[in-house]
């Protein structure tokens, strides 16, 4: 059996330059398939990494003549959903050229909206449905061994030229079982973060979120028959997490992570575990990280704040999406304004740079919200803000209520990326949202004293300085997909 | 009762000095002004025990030591009437050398945003300096001081050394007008070195002007967010405080 996950020739968000990671879900079920069958031959082919265009993906695919190809992607910061777009049109083309490979497809709306893919898809095979690892363990397996697929749950199909539903699966619940991801299969000198951040590499070692707030785009990632999966949070061993950067930083010589789970830090004694085993490790001196948290985590454990820096965590990632605290309560957000505007300063008090995640495009904005909230969002001053406009997922609680409106219908996603916005409110059409995101990011990078205090700020470590170089420089993209539809995933 | 001022004047740099509680010898003898509030404060960091000296209608100075020289530094206009009354109260409060940092737009098309520009020659476009001096004034800048700035930027940046010329009105600037002060040999434009040049020649100080340019009137190129200007004014800060040290 010879498998190959292929990456497209993807480009990245807007505001990330240069930008790629190794597809973190690939490795993490290539990694899986290798310890249950070490037979199989698997091969990763990252067409984004490698500069690969469309022509050398096929003759590449060609050479390796495989059985299975797997596509789809687990992180939304890869670029939203427009990924999929991508995807679908590769495997298209795979199809197209080689009729006889099976088509797997995963992660962020293959698992939520399997009809609505094979549908439109007919190059795709299957769809997995929900968390996708043991379903494309048993998948592979089933196919390799000739026997019925619709055994395997999880999973979506064509059957008699109907699309056929598996039952439900349940969630891992010990990520620990998982091996490490299979990072040798990827070409790792190619990587690079926000366009300077070299032997750059983003991790995904807890799945859900205790909020699982209401328009999250995690949604996607779950199978819709429960409602409860987004919230069922799990975390890998912190121990088993400095290992795998460990592993990252000696054998692979990567230098900078991103830790993409939704929320790092959940548990405070997880966070104490890691910060001990990184300095054990001295991560400090040879990889540093970054996260994902929620500002009341931060505030309930702000003496370990002053551990971050000798940790190697250079900067945080806090979300907002709103900026009052009856707007949070609309959201479900569950946090308040003030929490919020105390963990950037505590960040910033340590030498630990902030990212602040903010939204626009919510049903009952209007101009007045929006400008508002951005003045909250410059007084609550982080140092790096990162815009997404408010983009219904399916699978995500929000979905249905905006197709029964008619303000979302199932297109090809080549916009879903989050930077271009694609439903309007009640009080402004998609044009006046995009040109209120586009006023809003220039003003936050072009404020006179925020430049200065990051770009030469002698606190923060020179990687937080060229991620806001980056951002800086990439302003004028953003307002091109705001309000030019010009496309950069 | 007339309805004509008897009083000679209603406010010397002296009076706002005093209303400032300023003393003779709070400043150094070497002051670096700039427009941006940032610019100035990225000056600040650079000086030893720094004491602010005053802070009147969003005007900072701060005086402090730098490899055993006093330095005031501080944010003094960005346009010819603020500049004119703050470059007045330095020369009154005792400053002998005044050193302007500040920014310009380029007309030549080879001047690129982040440039620099040392100022060689001025050319009077506005309006302030006609309360202090006539019309056939022509401002003079410290030769010794702008051929020395001049090597020590040279050695570390692109620079340029010529004209500018001094505007008030920054959406005035048309073909017409750009183009007859670059016949009289400008080669950039700003808002300010006239009066800050005029004023310090007045009070017999001496003076120079460094400029790092933040957009192109030739090729429309605007830079004010831009890397390569940002990245300019911490170099130009860098750079003149290694001219300091060397020189002054």
């Amino acid at each position: 059996m010879k498998i190959l996950f292929l990456q497209p020739n993807l480009g990245a968000w807007s505001t990330f330059g240069k930008h790629c990671a190794p597809n973190i879900g690939q490795a993490q079920l290539a990694g899986l398939i290798r310890q249950k069958h070490p037979e199989y031959l698997l091969k990763a082919l990252d067409c984004r990494a490698l500069g690969y265009d469309d022509k050398t993906m096929l003759s590449e695919i060609e050479k390796f003549n495989p059985d299975i190809v797997h596509i789809g992607d687990i992180l939304h910061t890869t670029g939203g959903a427009a990924v999929v777009y991508r995807y679908n049109e590769a495997a298209k083309l795979v199809k197209e050229k080689f009729p006889k490979v099976t088509i797997v497809a995963s992660g962020l709306v293959y698992a939520s909206a399997p009809g609505e893919i094979l549908e439109r898809n007919p190059q795709i095979d299957y769809c997995i449905v929900g968390e996708h690892d043991y379903t494309f363990l048993e998948l592979i397996e089933a196919l390799e061994q000739a026997k019925d697929v619709s055994k395997v749950a999880g999973l979506s199909f064509r059957k008699d030229g109907k699309i056929v539903l598996t039952p439900y699966r349940p969630l891992i619940s010990d990520l620990d079982e998982l091996p490490f991801p299979a990072y040798d299969l990827f070409p790792m000198d190619r990587y690079v973060g926000h366009t300077y951040w070299k032997g750059y590499v983003e991790t995904w070692n807890s799945r859900g979120c205790p909020a699982g707030c209401s328009f999250c785009y995690e949604w996607s990632q779950f199978d819709t028959r429960s409602t409860a999966d987004l919230k069922f949070f799990r975390a890998r061993s912190a121990k088993l997490v400095a290992e795998e950067l460990e592993l990252l930083a000696d054998k692979f010589g990567m230098k900078v992570v991103c830790m993409m789970d939704d929320c790092f830090n959940v548990s405070r004694r997880r966070m104490e575990e890691f910060l001990e085993e990184a300095k054990k490790r001295n991560f400090a001196q040879k990889i540093n990280w970054v996260f994902l948290g929620r500002a009341p985590y931060y505030l309930r454990d702000l003496d370990l704040i002053k551990e971050f820096r000798s940790a190697g965590c250079i900067m945080a990632l806090v979300g907002i999406e709103v900026a009052t605290n009856e707007e949070l309560q609309e959201i479900g957000k569950g946090i308040t304004v003030e929490q919020v505007k105390e963990t950037v300063a505590k960040l910033r008090e340590n030498k630990v740079a902030s990212i602040l995640t903010w939204m626009m495009g919510f049903e009952n904005d209007d101009e007045y919200r929006i400008k508002k909230r951005y003045e909250a969002i410059d007084e609550i001053d982080p140092d790096i803000c990162a815009l997404q406009y408010l983009t219904p997922m399916p699978g995500a609680p929000i979905w249905q209520k905006y197709i029964e409106r008619g303000w979302v219908k199932f297109d090809d996603l080549k916009t879903w990326d989050f930077h271009h916005p694609v439903v309007p409110t009640k009080h402004l059409s998609i044009e006046e949202i995009g040109n209120l995101g586009a006023w809003a990011l220039r003003e936050f990078y072009s404020k006179p004293g925020r430049i200065e205090r990051v770009l030469y700020s002698k606190d923060y470590h020179p990687l937080v300085k060229l991620c806001f170089r980056d951002f800086m420089q990439n302003v004028s993209r953003f307002e091109k997909a705001s309000k030019h539809q010009e496309l950069y995933v | 009762m007339s309805n004509l001022m008897q009083r000679d004047i209603h406010i010397t740099a002296k009076d706002l000095l005093n209303s400032l509680q300023f003393k003779e010898g709070d400043f150094g003898k070497i002051t670096l002004v700039s427009g941006q509030v940032q610019r100035a404060e990225a000056c600040l960091s650079y000086l030893e025990n720094p004491v602010k000296n005053f802070s009147f209608l969003g005007y900072t100075f701060w005086t402090g030591d730098y490899k055993g020289k006093r330095i005031t530094v501080g944010n003094g206009g960005f346009f010819s009437p603020d500049s004119a009354f703050i470059t007045e109260m330095l020369c009154v409060g005792g400053v002998d050398i005044l050193i302007r940092l500040g920014s310009c737009g380029a007309l030549r098309e080879d001047i690129d945003i982040g440039d620099f520009i040392i100022v060689d020659k001025v050319i009077r476009g506005e309006g302030t300096t006609r309360y202090y001096v006539d019309d056939n004034f022509i401002p003079y800048i410290d030769k010794e001081i702008t051929k020395n700035l001049f090597q020590h930027f040279s050695k570390e940046a692109k620079v340029y050394q010529g004209g500018v010329w001094t505007t008030d009105a920054l959406l005035r600037e048309t073909k017409e007008i750009v183009n007859s002060y670059i016949q009289k040999g400008a080669i950039c434009v700003d808002m300010v070195t006239s009066p800050f040049v005029t004023i310090a020649n007045l009070y017999q100080k001496k003076v120079a002007c460094v400029l790092v340019v933040s957009d192109n009137l030739m090729t429309g190129k605007l830079g004010f967010t831009e890397l390569a200007f940002l990245d300019a004014q911490e170099k130009m800060v860098e750079i003149v405080f290694g001219f300091i040290e060397d020189y002054v």
